[in-house]
Order: structure tokens, then sequence, then C-alpha cells
């Protein structure tokens, strides 16, 4: 599908926007749960709506099922307006949180469910559920009920389910949640495997900011009813739009301070006295205003006290709090008293000096200026 | 050791002396029936099937069974629907006044059945009614529609309501929703509560005391005016078809439902 788009640029473009959310608000009583969000979504893709938990991310899937009606706005499928479409008129498909499988039927009578809706004769529901069995790796698996049925498996037959009737949107609300963490890690590929092979629009819930990068070819993320930031997943981890960003996904360090100088897209800010240098990376920053400066963990090296950092335009002085062995990296917390005894967290990956610094242990650590993220505080 | 031994046998004679109680009057009846004599006593003078033979041929006696047979129909055929979705309704929507529904869920356990059977009268007698089956019936299913009403909310309240928007997000619309999910959910309480209003219909004395009239009697009025001039072995007979029945009723809710669902309702 989208390589035909590709090859056929003349195509109007909302013809190829499957989701259209306008300035959609949900007020309960005297709380905002969805202020003002507004994106599109092209077919085709799989976005991920990713936030804390109650900052509105069911509320705003919700909506776009058809479950709740917008207090404000307008949700577009297809580039119809759908408020008044009953959830029952959209073709919608939906993994629950907790699946909601109807427990009285087998998985295969749950799959059949949507067609025998849709008034599909007999036969044609018998070859399109043991289809989608098959493509969640269930087939063989029909006639077993829901409770003789694995976790796993129970979300297969939910993802069957959602997907038989060919729906224009996929949405999945944090079906993974409640599995452990080999399984959800399965389930992500899973899912990822399932959308590309079907084409279909998708838009997944989650508060794991691991599964949003590893699933999704774009990212929202939200906080407090508000979209913070709409970007490709690297570019949500590389170039994030505000402090709340930086700190949700990945492991950030933050510098508290002020503006001293603002050159282009160069910030100079003054932390405890020190001058650092960084990217401005908000549009609101103004020179004498507090700020944050955000550093990733990764980003920072460390080194012997008396050592060199070689090309590092930041340069700070430290003493080794903790040091935490996790296998495949090994995380140093370093408090740096030159910035106000901020505790930094540093990523070492580097295998040969595995475990160089212990606990007591004065040590420097730098990163580059363009590696330092300024935000408006 | 011996304190946990010594309350064990404490308990098993509470327990075995309370099975006693409660089997004493079944067991009495069932020998008493199989009386070769002609007064009715126990332990029974002879062995016979006299007295089966005998109820079989007795007209007023098999018309007052089908008669409560017909009662406890009206009444089960009224209470499913009603009952069935005012459970629905009580599980799954925040309802007004849900404190005196609950305290209308206690009156079988509180009001005096005189003093309803007294209200019932003067309601079908007003409405000229006194006297056919039908009001029977109905009279039955409003003093034990609670029973209905508890069977179903129990099953209904543990229907997670993702269940039906999910069923929505399938394409059905809100009768779809209802019959193919909501209504199999609540299934085993519809079955459970049925059989008790059946049970409970074919048994009900006092309400059916006041509401009969001579041409009208279901059974156990029919056995309480047959005491009141001789008391002959043919009641015990009946008595035991009474119960045969009964038991029947609860062997086919434990072979639908189990019996455990039963007990478990709130
Ligand atoms: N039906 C409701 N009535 C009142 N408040 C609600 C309702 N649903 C959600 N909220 C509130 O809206 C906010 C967002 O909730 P939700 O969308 O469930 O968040 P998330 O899915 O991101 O955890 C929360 O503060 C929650 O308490
Ligand atoms: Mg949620």
């Amino acid at each position: 599908m989208g390589v035909v788009d590709a090859e056929q640029p003349a195509v109007e473009p909302h013809d190829r926007i499957a989701v259209s959310v306008k300035d959609v608000s949900m007020v309960f009583g005297n709380v905002h749960a969805v202020k003002s969000a507004s994106f599109d979504l092209p077919k085709g893709r799989f976005l991920t709506i990713l936030g804390p938990s109650g900052s509105g991310k069911t509320t705003l899937l919700r909506m776009i099922a058809g479950f709740d009606r917008p207090t404000g706005g307008e949700i577009f499928i297809n580039g119809q307006p759908v408020s008044a479409v009953p959830p029952h008129g959209r073709a919608i498909g939906m993994v629950f949180q907790k699946l909601a499988l109807f427990p009285h039927m087998t998985a295969a009578e749950n799959v059949a469910f949507p067609l025998k809706m849709r008034r599909h004769d007999a036969r044609r529901i018998l070859e399109k559920v043991e289809r989608y069995l098959d493509l969640v790796r269930l087939g063989g698996y029909g006639n077993r009920r829901i409770n003789e049925l694995s976790g796993g498996q129970q979300q297969r037959v939910a993802i069957a389910r959602a997907l038989v009737f060919e729906p224009d949107l996929l949405l999945l609300d944090e079906p993974l949640a409640a599995l452990d963490r080999k399984l959800r890690e399965e389930m992500q590929l899973e899912f990822r495997r399932i959308q590309k092979e079907l084409g279909v629009t998708t838009i997944n819930v989650t508060h794991d900011q691991r599964e949003a990068l590893v699933v999704s070819d774009e990212i929202i993320v939200m906080n407090g009813g508000s979209i913070q930031q709409k970007a490709r997943p690297v570019d949500a981890y590389r170039a994030p739009s505000n402090a709340f960003v930086a700190n949700f996904i990945g492991v950030t360090n933050f510098v508290e301070g002020r503006v001293v100088e603002l050159a282009g897209s160069r910030a100079t800010i003054e932390a405890n006295g020190l001058h650092l240098a960084g990217l401005a990376a908000d549009a609101t920053l103004a020179g004498g205003k507090p700020c944050a400066g955000a550093v990733r963990a990764e980003q920072i090296r460390v080194a012997p006290k008396d050592g060199h950092l070689d090309g590092l335009e930041t340069v700070v002085d430290g003493l080794v709090v903790d040091c935490i062995f996790e296998g495949e990296r090994v995380v140093y917390e370093i408090r740096v008293p030159q910035l106000g005894d901020v505790l930094m967290r540093v990523f070492d990956h580097d295998p040969e000096s595995h475990l160089q610094f212990g606990p007591g242990d004065a040590v420097r650590l730098g990163w580059n200026a363009r590696d330092m993220h300024v935000f408006a505080k | 050791m011996t304190g946990s031994r010594s309350k064990s046998v404490v308990l098993w004679t509470f327990v075995i002396a309370a099975l006693l109680m409660l089997s004493a009057p079944t067991v009495v009846v069932l020998g008493a029936s199989f009386t070769a004599g002609n007064i009715i006593t126990f332990p029974p003078d002879g062995l016979s099937l006299k007295w089966y033979g005998a109820i079989a041929q007795a007209s007023d006696l098999r018309q007052a069974f089908v008669r409560s047979l017909i009662v406890a129909t009206i009444c089960t055929v009224v209470a499913i629907p009603v009952g069935t979705l005012a459970g629905i309704a009580l599980a799954k929507y925040r309802v007004r006044f849900a404190r005196s529904i609950q305290i209308y869920l206690l009156l079988p356990f509180t009001i005096p059945l005189i003093g309803s059977g007294i209200g019932l009268m003067l309601v079908f007698g007003n409405a000229g009614v006194l006297g056919k089956l039908w009001p029977v019936g109905i009279a039955c299913c409003v003093i034990n529609l609670p029973f209905m009403i508890w069977a179903v909310t129990a099953s209904a309240s543990n229907l997670s309501p993702d269940l039906e928007l999910a069923a929505a997000n399938c394409g059905a619309p809100p009768l779809q929703r209802f019959l193919y999910i909501t209504l199999p959910a609540v299934l085993p309480g519809v079955i459970t509560g049925s059989l008790l209003m059946f049970i409970l219909a074919l048994n009900e004395f006092l309400v059916s005391l006041l509401l009969v009239d001579a041409r009208s009697v279901t059974l156990p009025v029919q056995i309480y005016n047959s005491i009141r001039s001789i008391i002959t072995p043919d009641l015990a007979a009946i008595s035991v078809v009474f119960i045969a029945c009964a038991a029947f009723v609860i062997a086919l809710l434990d072979r639908l439902v189990g019996l455990d669902i039963f007990l478990k309702s709130k």
C-alpha cells in the first residue's frame, strides 16, 4: 500500500490520512482529561501514544473508538467526521487492556463474532477465521475455550478478533502491560510483524518508552492531557521538544541554571557559577530566564580524576556514589559538587573499563555541547 | 492434639444432629408412605405401594398437583424476563433508590407471608379474579422475585463492562450485544433463579391458601384440607411425590450450572 502511494504522488494528501484528530478535548466534571489534541495519521502507519498513567491516553483512544463523545473538537476517519457514528458503526478493531474476550465462546467463535455481526456468510466466516488464526500463529487452537489458553495465546486471539474484519484502524490500549517482560517483548515484535504484513493503520497506547521506540513509525508523547511532541522515534529520542519529553524517554540528567547567551542554535547557560555551552532546543528560551540543560546518560564520558577527556567541550569533576552492574552496561551515579551537588547518571558500555570506578572514587566527566539540550523552565 | 480432637468430636456431633433434624421429616414421610396399613404411622406397618396406587386414582389430588404445576409455571415464566432485566439493571447501572431496592430484596425474609398474602388477597379480590389460577402464579412471583434478582445480579456483577464495549467494537448494535454477550454471561444466574422460583411456587402454601377457592386448590392446600378430616397414608405418598419433584429440580440445577453458584448467589 505504502509503495503504491509513493509511486503516485498525485494523490490528494487528505486521501492518505486515515485518522485526523482536530482540537479534541474531553472534560469529566472538573478533570480536563484531554486538552485540545490535534494530529493527523497517514494510512498504514504505526503510531504510539506514549505518556505516564493518567495522561489521557485511554480517553483519547475511547473517543476514537466511539465509546465516549469528545466535549470539544472533531475526529475524522478517512476524511469523514465520526462524532455522530456509534462505535458499532465504525470499522475500528480494538485490543483492550484486559483483552475483553468473550468467555462463553471458543477462540474461533470470538474471532468469528465481528464477521457474524457483519452478516458474512458461514463459509466465508470459516475461511477467514482460519486465516486470521494462522496469521497470529494459533492454527489448530480454534476450538479451545478462552480459559484454556495461556496469556500470550489470549493476546493473539484478541488481535485476530480485532483484525479479522479488515478494519480501517487498529487500536491497542496497553494490551501488553500485564505480561511478563520476555513475553511482552516477543508480543511487541509480533504486533510489528502483523501490522507490517497487513499494512493496517494502528494506534498503540503505552507508558513503556522502550515499547514506543521499538514498535512505532511515529510517537506522540502526552502529559496532563496535552500532546507534548509528535515525531519519529529517533527524533523523539534525539531531539525532544521539551524537558518533559527529554525526561520521559531515555535516562536524562538535568542541570538547572539560567540562560546567559543565545547565538543561533547555541545556548550558553550559567549553572552554579559555571558557564556551560549547549544546544538551544526550545523556541521560548530568552536571555536571563531560568532553564534546564538535559544530557543523556549515554552521552557522558567518565575518566579518572587526572585523566583526559579530549575533544569534549564541557568537563567537570565528580565523586562516584554508586556503581550498578546491569550486564550489558554499568550505570554510575556521580555527584557533581561544581554543579550544585547534582546527581548525574552515566552509562558505560565499554566492556574493558567495566567496574573501573567504585563508590568514593574521584572522577572527571564530560560531554559535547551539542549533546546538552537546553529547555526553558 | 487432644484439644483439636475434642473440638472435631463436638463439631461432628452438631453436624450429625443437624442432618438428622433436617432429614427426619422426609424419612418419616417416606417410610409412612410405604405402609400396608390404613393409618399413617412410622415405622410403617408392613410394606406396600398401595397408597401410591391410591393417589394415582385420586382425581382431586392429581388435579391439585397439575394446578400446582401450572401455578409454578406461570410464576417462573413471569419471573424470567422481569427478574433477568431487573437483575442486570441492578448490577450494571448505578440505579437510583439503590438502597430501597436492597431493602426490597430482603423482604422475603422480613415480611410475614401472612401479611403479604392478605395484601394480595385484597388486591386480587378487588379486581374480582380470586379463584382463578393465574393470580396465584403472579402472587408467588411477586413474593419470591428477590430470589430471582439475586441469582441474576450475582452472575451479572462478574461481567466486565469492557465486554459490551468489545462487542460494540466488533460491530454489534445494542440488541445484539444484549443477546450475544450479556445474556449468555448471566445465563447461569437465570437458570438458578428460575428453578428456584419454580420450586418455591410449587411449594407455596400460605399465599395459595388465601387466594384459592374450592375449584382452584393447589396441592399443598389440598393436602392441608385432607389433614383436617382424616389422615390417611395417601397424604404421605403424595408428599413423597412432591419431595421427588423438588429433588429433581435441584438435581437439574446441579447438572446445568452446579450447586456452588447457587450457594454463592448473594
Ligand atoms: N469516566 C471518567 N470520569 C472521570 N474522570 C475520568 C474518567 N475517565 C478518565 N478520567 C480521568 O481522566 C484522566 C485521564 O485518564 P486516562 O485517559 O485513563 O489516562 P491514561 O490512559 O493515560 O492512564 C485521569 O485523571 C482520569 O482520572
Ligand atoms: Mg489507560
